[in-house]
Formats: C-alpha cells, structure tokens, sequence
C-alpha cells in the first residue's frame, strides 16, 4: 500500500485556521457565559429567599402563624433550580447540554420569582431579561428551548388555572397569541442578533487567521534570510582566511626579502671578523673591526624592527582601555621619535580636552609611527616643521591632527599607503602605516590622510564619543 | 467514570431534576390556586352589624387578616375597584383582631394601605364577629350590597393566593356597580380567618 502526502492549498490552509479560531471563539464565549449564568443562578437563589423571607415570611390562621410555603419553595425549589445547570457548568462548561439546561432552568426561574413576587407585572420583565441574557451565548437554538418553556408553562396555565393567564376563568386563545408575539419578536430579534454576531466572530476568525498566515509566512522569509545571512558570513570568514594565508605568504615573502639584506651583511661582517679573530694580533690594530661591529648592531636592529613590526601586524591582542590624557601621549610620543636638528616638532595639543579610553601602548605606537613619517617627510636639505594638534568635535569626539610641511605624498601613492607592505622608503617594511589604521579602527575611530605635492601632509585621527570621556 | 456510565448518570440525575423542578412547581401551583372554604353569607344586609350603609349607595367589605401577605394583592385590587367605581360605594375594609391579641396587633403595614385607598373606611373586627356574621372565613373575602341591601357578590377579588393582576372576581365587582349582570360568586385567596381546630383540648394555637 502506498501513501502520498496531500499538499492543502493556501485557500484551504486559510478554511482550517478559520474554523479552528471560530470554533476556539465560541467554546470560550460559551464557557464565559456559562459561569455568567453559574453567578446568575446562585444570585438568584440568595435573592429568592431574602424575598421570600421579606415579602410572605408567614402565612396565618388567625392568630397561628407558619412558615410561608414560598420560604420553603425559595430554599428548596430555588436550590434545585440552580445546582443542576450550576453542576454542569462545572463538570462540562461549554456543552449544548449545559447552555440549554441553563436555559430551560432560567425561564423556570422566571415563573418562581413571578410566584414569590405576588404575579407583579414588574417581575414578568424576568423572561424578557433572560431571553436578553441567553442571547450572550450567540446560539439561537437556546433561545427556543428558553421559549418553549413559556410555551409549555402557558399551554398548562391555560388548561389547568386559565386566569393565572388571562384573569378571566376561561382559555382566551387570542390573548394566548398575545403573549406569543411579543416573546416571538423578542427571539426573532434576539436571533437575528446572534445570526449578527456569529458572522462578525466568523469574520474577526477569518482576518486573524488570514493575518496569522501571512505572520507565518514573513517568519518563513525570515528564517531563509538568516540562512543565507549565515551562509554568506561564513563565506566571508573563509575568504578572510584566504586573504589572510595570502598576505601571510606574501608578508613571508617580503620579510624573507628584506631580512635578507641585512643578514647578508652580518654574515659578510662576521665572516671578515672571524678570519682577523683568528689572528688576534692583527685585529687590535684594523679599524675596519669596529666599523663592522657597528654595521652588525645596526643591520640586527633593522631585522629587529622588521620582526616587531610583522608581529605587530599579524597579532590582534586584546585592547586594554584606560583614561588616557592626549597631551602627555603625545609628548612621550614625540619624545621617542630621533629627533633632528633641522625638524621642530611641536605639541599643540590643549590641557582642557576630554580623556580618551584608549589602548596606551597601542595608540603611542600610532602617535610615534605617525609623528616619524611626519619628520622623515621633511626633506633632509632644509629646515621644516611637525605640529601634533587636537580638538574636541561634537558629541564629545576628538579629532588629533599630526601636520608636516615636508614634501608631500605624490597623488598616484596617497591611495596604497594604508595598504600591507606598500612603501615608497627603500629600508621601510610598508607595514607602518597599515598598522596605525588598523589600531585607529580597532578603536572605533577612523584615519584620513589630506596632502598636497611640495607643501606637506596632515593625517587626521577621528576618535568617536564612546571612546572620550570628560576630563 | 466511563463516558457510557456517565451519560447514564447525567440523564438520571437530569431526570430527577425535571421531577423535582415540576414537582415543586405544581406544589407552588396547587397553594397559589387553592381557595379557602366557602360558606354561607347572608342574603340581604345584617341588621345587627356595626355598619350602617348610606341610603341609595352600595356597600362593599372586606374582611381581612391583618398579618397575611396574600392580602396585600386583594388591597390592590381593591383600589383597582375604588379608582372605577368613584362615589357609587361605601367600602369598608374590617381587619381582624382576635381576642387576647396583642395590642395594636392589627395595625400593621396593610392597615396602612388599607387606609390610603381613596373612599375606604378601615376599622377593626373585634374577635372576628362580623366576620363570622358575614360568613367569611378566609381574608379578602369581599362581599357587595346593592342600595337596597341584597347581596349581590360574595367572594374573592384574586385570581389565586397574593397574584395581582386581571381576574374574574374583581371584574364582577366591577360590573355590578356599574349595574351590569355578573356573577355573584368567586372563590376566596387568602389566609384564614379562625384558628385551627385545636387537635386536642386545650385550645388555639398562640
């Protein structure tokens, strides 16, 4: 035997959930009712009997008095009146058996208060009220087993104590018709009523459930989105790690490269200071001996440098904010820079600025990497300038500007120099400034650069709000 | 409970339950149309009563119990009665007072409705005399004397025990004085005027 999956149609989809939220609409307005009549009924019964007992407490003989039969009635037939529908709406709250139950004993409950009230026309309002009150269900069938009620009460009175009726001690069958139409108006208004209210519940269903769908379907969307949102990051995590394995491989390449320079001329040095070590007599007197042990240190450096500043690069550790003042940074900044005799830097930065939270040791490397090209910038034959400055922006941002009036950078180079191992230096590893963006951006600020070919640079750092605060 | 015994047990019970509602019903029905004894009444008015009729008027009374509630609806329709008939009547609403009753035991709340009916005259029946001379043993027994002093309607101006509300006894009433022809008798509702016959010797109930 086979088996096949039905695929149902929106339009059909739509038809269930309609159905099932009517359906779920109408058992909680039948059971909201139902515990309504519950209340009802227990109400009515206590009222009963504080009426009995105010209205005919006593019923007399001449001077002997007994309890009043509707004392009696009020407490026993009110007490059976109430505890069956209040029982079943208990035990099955919701049920047609329980509304037309409660229906049926309504209405009987109508003909005792009539009774206990002395027949007051007042008290025949009872019927009409309850009709009213029955209508809450919106189930039109209740209202006929309310109606045949007055029905059957009215057919008995009138054989059996005509006058109870029509005060008169015979059947009058158009005051029977009488009484029929205005209870047949009131149900034929009660129904049309219910008829209103159940197409407005099946209409509310219908939006709901049409609104539910179209929820479901946006969620659908929604969890695709998230799918490929997370497919795409991941694609984007692998091309990093691409990207990064070829700068890596690169960066290898070039640190092999300009590694290599300066070991050469150790090994030259060392090879030439080994064979004068051997004669140890002819080493003291060459002068060459401590020119090339001078070279050794310097070209050590310089592989030095190169291996802090690849590691600098490849290595993200953790920033460590910290209240950092900017005018001592940039003091302490300026003086770790060589200075020159030509080069005056200068320190402009005001006392009153807001505190940043910043990496210390990460953003000085970023004040002296910057604050060295600005020297190295000037050119060697003549005199120049570098200005470290700083102001506040809005909502508490901080702008610090490293100004130089050296050569310039050339427009064709202005656009790589954030780039990995771009340089135009012949000794430089191009990771310099790289790493200054970087570290600005870790930040959460950002790093302009504005030149002009022959009048200078000026590399501008934004540093957001979130990062200062007020000194 | 299985869901078969169940349904069983709920239409027992639902069963019993249409029982005892019809049960207490026709109980309520039976007292309410349930009138009191009927006796004698005298044919022509009694020299030897109290009241003394005004020449030329009719004569209506009702004897009544002070304490009963189904009074309460026999006064209604007696102002019912006294709002139609204007002038045509005397009425006279006699309320019981039993001997060795309390003091004031008689005026009560229906004394002072009694009293507030336009053209009604209230006074009390010592130890039910003029009840028993006007043969009424059951309170809101109304009893008509036209000018000449015959009688022409004794009995009840309810339909049953305390129901106001249209019926046949207050609309004889009302033919009468309006000198149609109408039915000279309707049955009493009310409380009784004597005490119960004592069961044993020794006398009425307190």
């Amino acid at each position: 035997m086979s088996t096949a999956a039905v695929e149902r149609t929106p339009e059909q989809r739509l038809e269930e959930r309609t159905v099932r939220l009517f359906t779920q609409h109408q058992q909680e307005v039948w059971q909201r009712v139902d515990r309504l009549f519950a209340g009802l009924m227990l109400t009515q019964w206590l009222f009963a009997i504080a009426l009995a007992l105010f209205v005919s407490p006593y019923s007399w003989e001449g001077r002997a008095r007994e309890l009043h039969l509707h004392v009696y009635m009020a407490v026993l037939l009110g007490g059976v009146l109430s505890a069956f529908p209040i029982s079943l709406v208990c035990l099955r709250p919701g049920t047609a058996l329980t509304r037309h139950v409660v229906a049926i004993s309504q209405m009987l409950w109508s003909a005792l208060l009539i009774h206990l009230t002395g027949g007051r026309i007042e008290t025949h309002f009872h019927i009409f009220g309850s009709l009213a009150f029955l209508a809450f269900y919106r189930d039109w069938p209740v209202l006929v087993s309310a109606s045949g009620v007055v029905v059957v009460d009215h057919v008995l009175r009138g054989m059996f104590w005509p006058e109870s009726i029509y005060g008169a001690d015979t059947m009058q069958g158009w005051r029977f018709l009488e009484h029929a139409f205005w209870v047949g108006t009131m149900d034929l208004l009660l129904i049309y009523s219910c008829s209103r209210g159940l197409w407005e519940m099946r209409q509310m269903a219908a939006r709901q459930a049409a609104a539910e769908l179209a929820s479901e379907g946006e969620h659908e969307k929604s969890l695709a989105l998230d799918q490929a949102l997370q497919g795409l990051r991941a694609a984007q995590e692998q091309a990093i790690r691409v990207e990064k394995l070829a700068a890596v491989g690169q960066l290898a390449a070039s640190v092999g490269h300009e590694l290599r320079n300066p070991l050469a001329a150790v090994r030259n040095a060392h090879t030439y200071l080994a064979k004068r070590l051997a004669k140890p007599e002819q080493a003291v007197g060459d002068a060459r001996v401590p020119q090339l042990l001078g070279l050794m240190d310097r070209e050590l450096g310089n592989c030095t440098r190169i291996i802090s500043d690849l590691l600098d690069f490849a290595r993200e550790r953790p920033l460590m904010l910290q209240p950092c003042p900017l005018r001592p940074l940039v003091e302490e900044a300026i003086g770790v820079v060589p200075p020159r005799e030509s080069v005056r830097v200068l320190n402009q930065v005001p006392e009153q600025l807001p505190v940043p939270m910043l990496d210390r040791e990460q953003f000085r490397q970023v004040l002296i990497n910057l604050v060295q090209n600005a020297v190295e910038a000037i050119p060697a034959e003549r005199v120049g300038q570098v200005v470290v400055r700083a102001e506040e922006g809005g909502e508490g941002s901080l702008s610090l500007r490293v100004v130089d009036d050296g050569e310039g950078i050339p427009a064709n180079v202005l656009p790589h120099i954030f780039e990995p191992l771009f340089t135009t230096k012949a000794r430089g590893t191009g990771l310099g400034l790289a790493i200054v963006a970087s570290r600005v951006q870790r930040h959460g600020g950002s790093l302009n650069v504005l030149s002009q070919s022959g009048q200078g640079s000026e590399f501008i750092i934004q540093l957001p709000g979130v990062a200062a605060r007020a000194a | 409970m299985s869901s078969a015994r169940a349904r069983w047990v709920l239409a027992v019970t639902g069963l019993l339950w249409v029982g005892a509602v019809a049960g207490g019903m026709t109980v309520l029905a039976r007292y309410a149309y349930t009138a009191g004894p009927l006796s004698a009444s005298p044919a022509r008015w009694p020299g030897d009563s109290a009241l003394r009729p005004t020449p030329g008027h009719f004569l209506l009374v009702m004897l009544a119990h002070p304490l009963c509630p189904c009074t309460r609806a026999s006064l209604t329709e007696l102002q019912e009665v006294m709002a139609r008939a204007g002038s045509r009547v005397d009425a006279h609403v006699l309320f019981l007072r039993p001997e060795r009753a309390a003091a004031a035991w008689e005026q009560g709340p229906l004394w002072q409705r009694a009293a507030s009916i336009p053209g009604v005259t209230v006074s009390k029946d010592e130890g039910g005399v003029e009840a028993r001379r006007f043969g009424a043993t059951t309170s809101g027994h109304v009893l008509l004397f036209d000018a000449g002093g015959q009688l022409r309607f004794s009995g009840g101006i309810t339909d049953s025990r305390g129901h106001e509300g249209n019926n046949a006894g207050r609309a004889a009433v009302e033919a009468l004085l309006a000198r149609e022809e109408a039915r000279a008798q309707s049955p009493v509702y009310g409380c009784a005027l004597e005490d119960p016959r004592p069961l044993l010797a020794g006398g009425a109930r307190p």
